[in-house]
Order: structure tokens, then C-alpha cells, then sequence
């Protein structure tokens, strides 16, 4: 009993930053009445002239997702770059962020194990690599100020006016005007580039895994003849088979990217309309909730490319051959 | 006249493009109860039934979220 350590539970100071933060943010939202966001789908241009133009595809454009790419790829990097670090002082009990990252990769290496069997070594760079990267742009997003600091530019429709804070630095206000904002940053998963990329990195990956894994035998996974001469009408129902699953395999990329991008725009819808309508509790709420869902969506991308790449990795059908 | 029938088109066309979430909506329910039966019937399966439960719900959330892109861009595009 005497062993036993009865502290009394605090709340501490934090809950006076809670309330402070609060007050803050009702009197911001009283001086500064929160304007209705011009929602697009497309990322907006930073950019008027293009950056470089490629002969078939196009012009690109410096849009404000890719600079929020570039801040997801440096925010990766120094992750790992820190991790080197610890790895190199040779700390047997990695602390802070390095033992983070060891807990996640362990936890995702398990998750591996136990899915892919032996193919873990093949498989789980992939897997964890898309993983990390969709984590860190979901939760990229929910930065405050993330898309609400940017450029004025002259709208076309439906503009709001724009007061002097300081010099050079201007506020949006609710009554009508002429100006835009284009935001420098964007969550990165709401650009519907980013997540058809990813899902043709990963789809394209599992046909490689499969390969190494198989062999030419792999091509039996789309257009199975083994058993179409040896017994005629099972054969041509496995071949039937096998085309709807190249079909699939198609299909696969829609559902992957406009799954992320769906979930990922859909939240960022919410937050603007809840945070235009309620300025100043409701948002942190929604954020919450948006945080859970970013994680969610990572989890989902990753296991499926596992699943996915284990799958391909099994040829089947081999049983009942010959 | 014809701008006013377009928008109210719009409007309509992404709320019925909504009706598709009664069926996700079915589904996630019919994927919690059958975890939760499961859950309680043998506690010790409680990880890995949570976790594909999660999965479970977020597939048939993600038809729910088809409908809600179309209606999206019907508001936000066209």
C-alpha cells in the first residue's frame, strides 16, 4: 500500500490555453466574420505561365498542391534523416521521433508478416512506403492556415471584399468584392493527381511482385488457357474468369484513387462549411474527426496494396491442375 | 429563366446522386453488428475483428463517398 502512488489528477495549465484559444477564437470570429470559401475540385494555379510543357501531355503548371508536395516529400525525408541519425549514434532504446518510427514500421512489418508470409522482404518497402507518404499528406491538410493563407486575385464571380491588416498584408471580409484567395497551400490528397498517381504506382508495382513472384505463370492470372483444351467447358469458364479479373485489375485504379480523394475532398468541404457557419468551437471538432479519417484512409490504401500484393504473389488454380 | 432551371437541376441532380449512401449506410451497419456479435460471443478476437471491421466499413463507406464526389462536382464543376 505504501508502494502505491495516489496523485490526485490535474488538469493542469492546458486547459487555460483550452479556454484562452476559445476566446480567441470567438472574438476573432466576431471582428472577422469567416468567409465562405470559393470551393474547387481542380487545384488552383500559383503560377500564370507554365512551368515546362511536355510534348504530348501538356503545360504543368505550379499548382498550389505540388508545393504542398514538396512539404509532405521534406517532411518524410527529415523523418528519416532523423532516424538515421539515432540508428547511427547506435541508441539501443530509440526515444522521440526515431522510436515513433520504430513502433510504426514494427507494427507495419508484423501486419506484413502475417499477410504477405514469405514475401515480406518484397512486399513491405511498398507498403509502408505509401503508407507514411498518404499519412503524412492527409494530416498535411489539417494545419491551420493551411488553405486559408495565399494570394488575392481578381475573381470572376462571386468575389468578397479585402481590408488592410498591415502593410502588404491583406484580410478577406464578407461583404462583396472583386478579389479570391488562392491559397499557397493545399491538402495534397485533394488533387485528384496525386491519388491516380499512387494508385498506378501501386497497381503497377503488384503486377512487378507478382512477376518476380511467379514468373511468365503470372500471365495465367488474366488469361488462364491451361485447362481450356484438356476439359473444353470448365476451360472457357476459367478463361471467362480470368478476363473479368483483368477487368478488375482496372478497375482497381478508380477505386483506389477516387476512394482517398473522395474521403480526403469530402473533409475538406466539411471543414470549410462547418468552420463558415460555426466559427469557433464546432471546427475543432470536425478537425478531430478529420485527423481519425486521414489515419483511416492511409490504413486502407496500404492494407489493400498488401492484400493486393500478396494476392498476386500466390498463383492460383494450382491445385486442382494436373 | 434557363440559368435558374440549370442551377436548380444542379442542385437536384447532386441530392439525388446521394441516394446511393442508403446502401453504404446498410452495409456499415450489417458490418458493425456482425463484428459486435462476433466481439461478444469471443472477446479475445476483439483485435483482429476491430480491425477488419474498420476495413470492412471503410469499403462500403467508399460507395457512399462515390455518390458524394459525383454530387461535388455536379455543385462545384459543371
Amino acid at each position: 500500500m505504501a508502494l502505491e502512488n495516489t496523485r490526485k489528477w490535474r488538469y493542469g495549465i492546458n486547459r487555460w490555453f483550452v479556454l484562452a484559444f476559445f476566446l480567441l477564437a470567438v472574438v476573432a470570429a466576431n471582428n472577422f466574420p469567416p468567409v465562405a470559401p470559393h470551393i474547387l475540385v481542380a487545384a488552383e494555379r500559383l503560377s500564370a505561365t507554365p512551368l515546362f510543357t511536355l510534348p504530348v501531355i501538356g503545360p504543368f503548371y505550379l499548382t498550389n498542391t505540388i508545393t504542398a508536395l514538396i512539404v509532405v516529400d521534406l517532411v518524410v525525408i527529415l523523418l528519416a534523416l532523423a532516424v538515421r541519425n539515432s540508428l547511427r549514434k547506435g541508441d539501443l532504446v530509440p526515444g522521440g521521433i526515431s522510436g515513433m518510427m520504430e513502433m510504426l514500421v514494427d507494427m507495419l512489418n508484423n501486419m506484413t508478416e502475417s499477410t504477405a508470409g514469405r514475401w515480406t522482404k518484397t512486399i513491405f518497402p511498398w507498403f509502408a512506403s505509401i503508407m507514411i507518404i498518404v499519412l503524412v499528406s492527409n494530416w498535411m491538410g489539417l494545419i491551420p492556415g493551411m488553405e486559408a493563407i495565399g494570394f488575392l486575385e481578381h475573381a470572376e464571380e462571386d468575389g468578397h471584399a479585402a481590408i488592410q491588416l498591415l502593410p502588404g498584408v491583406m484580410a478577406m471580409t464578407a461583404e462583396e468584392g472583386e478579389y479570391n484567395v488562392v491559397p499557397f497551400f493545399r491538402g495534397i490528397s485533394t488533387d485528384l493527381n496525386f491519388t491516380i498517381a499512387l494508385a498506378l504506382i501501386s497497381l503497377i508495382a503488384t503486377q512487378i511482385v507478382g512477376v518476380r513472384a511467379q514468373g511468365w505463370r503470372y500471365i495465367y492470372r488474366f488469361f488462364n488457357v491451361r485447362t481450356l483444351f484438356t476439359r473444353p467447358g470448365f476451360g472457357a469458364m476459367d478463361l471467362a474468369v480470368s478476363l473479368l479479373e483483368l477487368i478488375s485489375e482496372f478497375s482497381k485504379i478508380l477505386s483506389f484513387s477516387f476512394r482517398l480523394f473522395g474521403n480526403m475532398f469530402a473533409g475538406l468541404v466539411l471543414l470549410f462549411l462547418v468552420v463558415s457557419l460555426v466559427p469557433a468551437f464546432a471546427p475543432s471538432l470536425v478537425m478531430l474527426f478529420e485527423f481519425f479519417i486521414g489515419a483511416i484512409q492511409a490504413f486502407v490504401f496500404g492494407m489493400l496494396t498488401l492484400v493486393f500484393m500478396s494476392q498476386a504473389t500466390q498463383g492460383h488454380g494450382e491445385e486442382h491442375g494436373e | 429563366m434557363t440559368g435558374d432551371i440549370v442551377e436548380a437541376a444542379k442542385f437536384i441532380g447532386a441530392g439525388l446522386s446521394m441516394i446511393g449512401a442508403l446502401g453504404a449506410g446498410i452495409g456499415i451497419g450489417l458490418s458493425v453488428q456482425g463484428a459486435l456479435e462476433g466481439m461478444a460471443r469471443n472477446p479475445d478476437t476483439y483485435g483482429t475483428l476491430l480491425t477488419n471491421m474498420i476495413l470492412g466499413i471503410a469499403f462500403s463507406e467508399a460507395i457512399a463517398i462515390y455518390c458524394l464526389v459525383i454530387a461535388f462536382l455536379m455543385l462545384f464543376v459543371l
